[in-house]
């Protein structure tokens, strides 16, 4: 059976590890031709030469304009279009938004959001030049709800669900659809580093829970993979997601349905 | 990588046989599930189903009734050993101003639409846990409407109804995790069914503008039968593993954007 993706050409930003890489790696296995961009480029490089033949990589800094700019005119130039575009791409910095200083603030708006905004409508612009075309943003349901440590990240999470909801009403005549992703807890590099600070902060240990992983797993049944934010996007990326735009589809196990 | 793995599920779609569910059942079965149709229509559920194929069934039930139900899924159960995924499709509509509405119609819209997905979920809730134990992804798919999202005119009943559904559904998903049986809801805007067919002269008489107009203008075209079923079945196979509690919106942008 033919791939889901088969004979499109797919930009991924912050591809080189995490959900960006298992997203590439999918939609290269759904017969995508993939280009895989990273802040980091020799490791953007090394993950899509394991990918294998139809993943490419390139150094973009989302933040900076102009290297966002040239990585989508030159998927467009190097593939002859540009299909589907996933604004991935994120840091995050884990500390009480009381104190914090603005200079973490505006690098955590950066890359979420000023990045998110840089990657859609260049990706955007060009889609609408061929036909139209498929926008994923890896948002989160902390652009949902209050997220004690991350206020700069939530607040970017919320700002980037509601410009891509903003571009999908602007391009739906365009051809373009624009779709968040609002994925739980994954265990990624991301999140790795900051369980003790969350569980200190949280009062886990008060709570009789002994660590962050037990405490999610209360939360969301366990931590979702990179593979399962893949699928969504690949649903997403997909034709058969036609009617799907300027929509927010969480996966997170449960964790947003309930209040307690 | 190939179609959505929904080979060898057995489902149950509820009011299937017609509009929407008619659609997930042939979505379902074109990937290898087997398929429970049942409907209050029971010459037509019996129909559909023949016209699947063998190896599908077709059954009465009429979701106002938990004896019917209850009747409808153990007989799914019986016949194919089990129950992966259940579809809560059934539903019906009142396009009539609050104040114009009739108590008693207000009810049964509630009966069907809400206490409705109630009954089945509580009917099916036992053998989907015993094929999660065994292994398997089990799911529920409760189909609102993106009416239950936002308000639309001259569907009060209707709108409550399906923000009920929405809701009801995140409560299940959470006292079902444990379990190891998801539940989502599905949101679709205007479809072209006998549905939307009956409510098109109300909407057109109130907005003053044809229906298929307003269908351009807030949704930018009819969205397809097709269309919802590859959502339920993307929410109703096991590529959706971790989602739960979550309602998928399919509305070309109508209730994404603000005018
Ligand atoms: N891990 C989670 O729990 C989780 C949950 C919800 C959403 N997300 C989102 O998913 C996305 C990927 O996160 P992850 O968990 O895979 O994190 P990660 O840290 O493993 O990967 C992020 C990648 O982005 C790259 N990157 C960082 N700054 C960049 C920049 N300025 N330009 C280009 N690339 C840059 C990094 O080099 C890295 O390869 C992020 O947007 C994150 O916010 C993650
Ligand atoms: N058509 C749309 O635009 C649209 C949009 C959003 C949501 N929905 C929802 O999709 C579902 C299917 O709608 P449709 O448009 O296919 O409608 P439809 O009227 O074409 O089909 C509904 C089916 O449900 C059956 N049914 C009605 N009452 C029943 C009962 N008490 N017990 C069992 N079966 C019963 C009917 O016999 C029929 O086969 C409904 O829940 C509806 O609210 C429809």
């Amino acid at each position: 059976m033919a791939g889901r993706l088969e004979g499109k050409v797919a930009v991924v930003t912050g591809a080189a590890q995490g959900i960006g890489l298992a997203i590439a790696t999918r939609y290269a296995a759904e017969g995508a031709t993939v280009v895989l961009s990273d802040l980091d480029a020799d490791r953007a490089q090394a993950a899509a030469a394991a990918i294998g033949p139809g993943a490419t990589a390139v150094g973009c800094d989302v933040t900076d304009e102009g290297q966002v700019a040239s990585l989508i005119a030159g998927v467009v130039e190097g593939h002859g279009g540009l299909d589907v575009a996933v604004a991935n791409a994120g840091v995050a910095v884990v500390a009480p938004a009381v104190g914090q200083s603005l200079a973490d603030w505006r690098k955590v708006i950066a890359v979420n959001l000023d990045g998110v905004f840089l990657t859609l409508t260049h990706a955007a612009g060009a889609m609408a030049a061929s036909g139209g075309g498929s926008l994923v943003t890896i948002a989160s349901v902390t652009a949902q709800a209050g997220s004690p440590l991350i206020a700069s990240y939530a607040a970017a999470k919320a700002g980037a669900v509601n410009l891509t909801k903003t571009i999908a009403v602007e391009m739906r005549d365009h051809g373009v659809r624009a779709n968040a992703i609002c994925p739980g807890f994954i265990d990624t590099e991301l999140v790795k580093p900051h369980k003790q600070t969350f569980a200190d902060a949280l009062g886990l240990q008060a709570m009789g829970i002994p660590d962050f992983d037990a405490f999610i797993a209360m939360k969301q049944g366990r931590y979702g993979t990179e593979e399962e934010v893949a699928a969504l996007a690949t649903f997403l990326a997909s034709d058969r997601s036609g009617f799907c735009t300027a929509g927010e589809y969480n996966l997170d196990g449960g964790l947003r349905a309930s209040l307690l | 990588m190939s179609d959505l793995e929904l080979e060898g599920r057995r489902a149950h779609v509820t009011g299937a046989a017609s509009g929407i569910g008619w659609a997930i059942a042939q979505r379902l079965a074109a990937g290898g599930a087997r398929v429970a149709i049942s409907d209050i229509d029971e010459a037509g559920a019996i129909a559909r189903a023949a016209e699947l194929g063998s190896g599908h069934l077709g059954v009465r039930a009429n979701v106002r009734s938990m004896d019917e139900v209850t009747a409808a899924l153990a007989a799914t159960v019986d016949a194919f050993g089990g129950l992966d995924l259940l579809v809560n499709n059934a539903g019906i509509e009142i396009g009539v101003p609050v104040v114009e509405t009739d108590e008693a119609d207000f009810m049964r819209l509630m009966d069907i639409n809400v206490t409705g997905v109630f009954r089945c979920t509580k009917a099916a809730a036992g053998a989907l846990a015993e094929a999660a134990a065994a292994g398997s992804d089990a799911a529920i798919v409760n189909i609102a409407s993106v009416a239950g999202v936002g308000g639309v005119p001259l569907l009060g009943a209707y709108c409550a109804s399906k923000a009920a559904v929405i809701r009801f559904s995140e409560v299940c998903a959470i006292e079902l995790r444990e379990a190891g049986v998801r539940v989502n809801a599905v949101c679709p805007a205007f479809i072209d069914t006998p549905m939307v067919q009956r409510l098109a002269p109300a909407v057109a008489a109130m907005t003053g503008m044809e229906f298929g107009d307003v269908v351009a203008v807030k949704q930018g075209r009819y969205g397809t039968l097709e269309e919802v079923a590859e959502v339920v079945a993307f929410l109703g196979s096991s590529e959706a593993g971790w989602t739960t509690g979550s309602h998928y919106v399919l509305d070309g942008g109508l209730s994404g954007g603000l005018l």
